[in-house]
């Protein structure tokens, strides 16, 4: 019994950290200020 | 004791071999994702191309055409059409800005590419566009998938506003990149003309009134970079040709432009560079983490067993007991 608290409370660790990760998310932060070029960069 | 440490170990070896399966197939479709904000500009160039003299209207031979290509995310669409879209989306507003050698303007082309940011897959919205037509995309566009395979795609051709194969090619190395080619040939092809042309006055209206057609056709080539889907190389062999009507004197057709476009070395160096980066952190998604962590849930399991089992052998023989001698009675 104790074995199966303990593997459930592993399982139930793992799945909080991906869905903490995954809430977090990826930042869409802020549309570029910088403009669609019609020059010829220097460099990129 | 050692049956609590044993429980330990065997929470941390179900942590970890939970962690590998939900890394690879969860959290990766989750987080790796084109970044809404994305910006990103390419130059590419023509060199001893052939470009149609407006003023003549006459093909000549120029020594350099430059095409600047930038990508930018518009963080704002992107979330206004994910609320209908119910998944994560990207919108680039792209410009094709086309150079010649004088500096001066040949064409300039933009889009508006909406697409799966995690699959790539187009997504159809409003303002969805190549240089103001609203078009309607199939396959992808400027990237591949991330996981890219060995196989053809469907590639949307922006001059003819279609889809067709582009296909496989071969595996080769590139800078110390596995990469995979492909190619797609476009045959030749009626194309509306651009919007934005070279000479003041000249509209595509004007040109559609003397009967004067535009014909393109290309061969264009992507190295790209399977675990991010990046191109890390590309080239087109581009032919665009004006023909009939009474623009061209009594001319069949005349050559607008033919050249073999290739990237600049200085942004192949850089996109080779921020693959590798990028390469790392796809591959931490969906192999470094998924495999570490199944290999150290197996030996955690491995050491849970051993101390439970040593928990459980007898320490040693149990004393014998001790029982007091009966007197003795005659």
């Amino acid at each position: 019994m104790r074995a199966l608290i303990a593997a459930a409370t592993g399982l139930l660790l793992a799945l909080a950290l991906v869905l903490t990760i995954d809430a977090l998310g990826t930042p869409s932060g802020r549309t570029s200020p910088k403009p669609l070029l019609t020059t010829v960069p220097a460099h990129p | 004791m050692r049956r609590t440490a044993s429980l330990v170990l065997l929470a941390c070896a179900v942590f970890c071999a939970a962690l590998s399966p939900l890394t690879r197939w969860y959290a990766f479709p989750h987080l790796a994702r084109i970044p809404a904000n994305q910006y990103q500009d390419v130059v590419l160039e023509a060199r001893n191309a052939t470009l149609l003299d407006y003023g003549t209207m006459r093909a000549k031979k120029v020594p350099q055409v430059t095409i600047v290509q930038t990508l930018k995310g518009d963080v704002a669409a992107a979330r206004k059409i994910e609320k209908t879209a119910h998944r994560p989306v990207v919108v680039w507003n792209a410009l094709s800005y086309v150079q010649g050698p004088d500096g001066k303007m040949v064409s300039e082309v933009p889009e508006r590419y909406i697409f799966d940011a995690h699959s790539q897959a187009p997504v159809h919205a409003t303002g969805e566009m190549v240089d103001g037509d609203p078009v309607r995309r199939a396959g992808i566009e400027f990237k591949w998938p991330f996981l890219t395979q060995k196989r053809d795609y469907e590639y949307f051709d922006a001059q003819t506003r279609t889809t067709s194969p582009i296909h496989y090619e071969g595996t080769r190395e590139f800078r110390g990149l596995k990469v995979y080619c492909f190619e797609q040939t476009v045959p030749w092809t009626r194309v509306p003309m651009p919007k934005s042309m070279p000479v003041k006055g000249i509209t595509p209206q004007t040109v559609a009134r003397t009967g004067t057609t535009r014909w393109y056709t290309t061969v264009r080539r992507f190295w790209v970079e399977p675990v991010t889907g990046a191109p890390v190389y590309g080239e087109e062999i581009h032919r665009e040709e004006l023909r009939g009507g009474t623009l061209l004197g009594g001319r069949a057709e005349v050559t607008a432009f033919a050249g073999d476009v290739k990237m600049r070395e200085d942004y192949v160096e850089h996109t080779v560079a921020l693959v590798k980066h990028n390469r790392t952190l796809v591959l931490a998604l969906t192999s470094y983490v998924p495999r570490g962590t199944l290999a150290l849930g197996l030996l955690l399991l491995a050491l849970s067993l051993v101390l439970e089992a040593r928990a459980r052998r007898p320490a040693g023989p149990a004393p014998a007991p001790t029982t007091r001698p009966r007197p003795v009675s005659a």
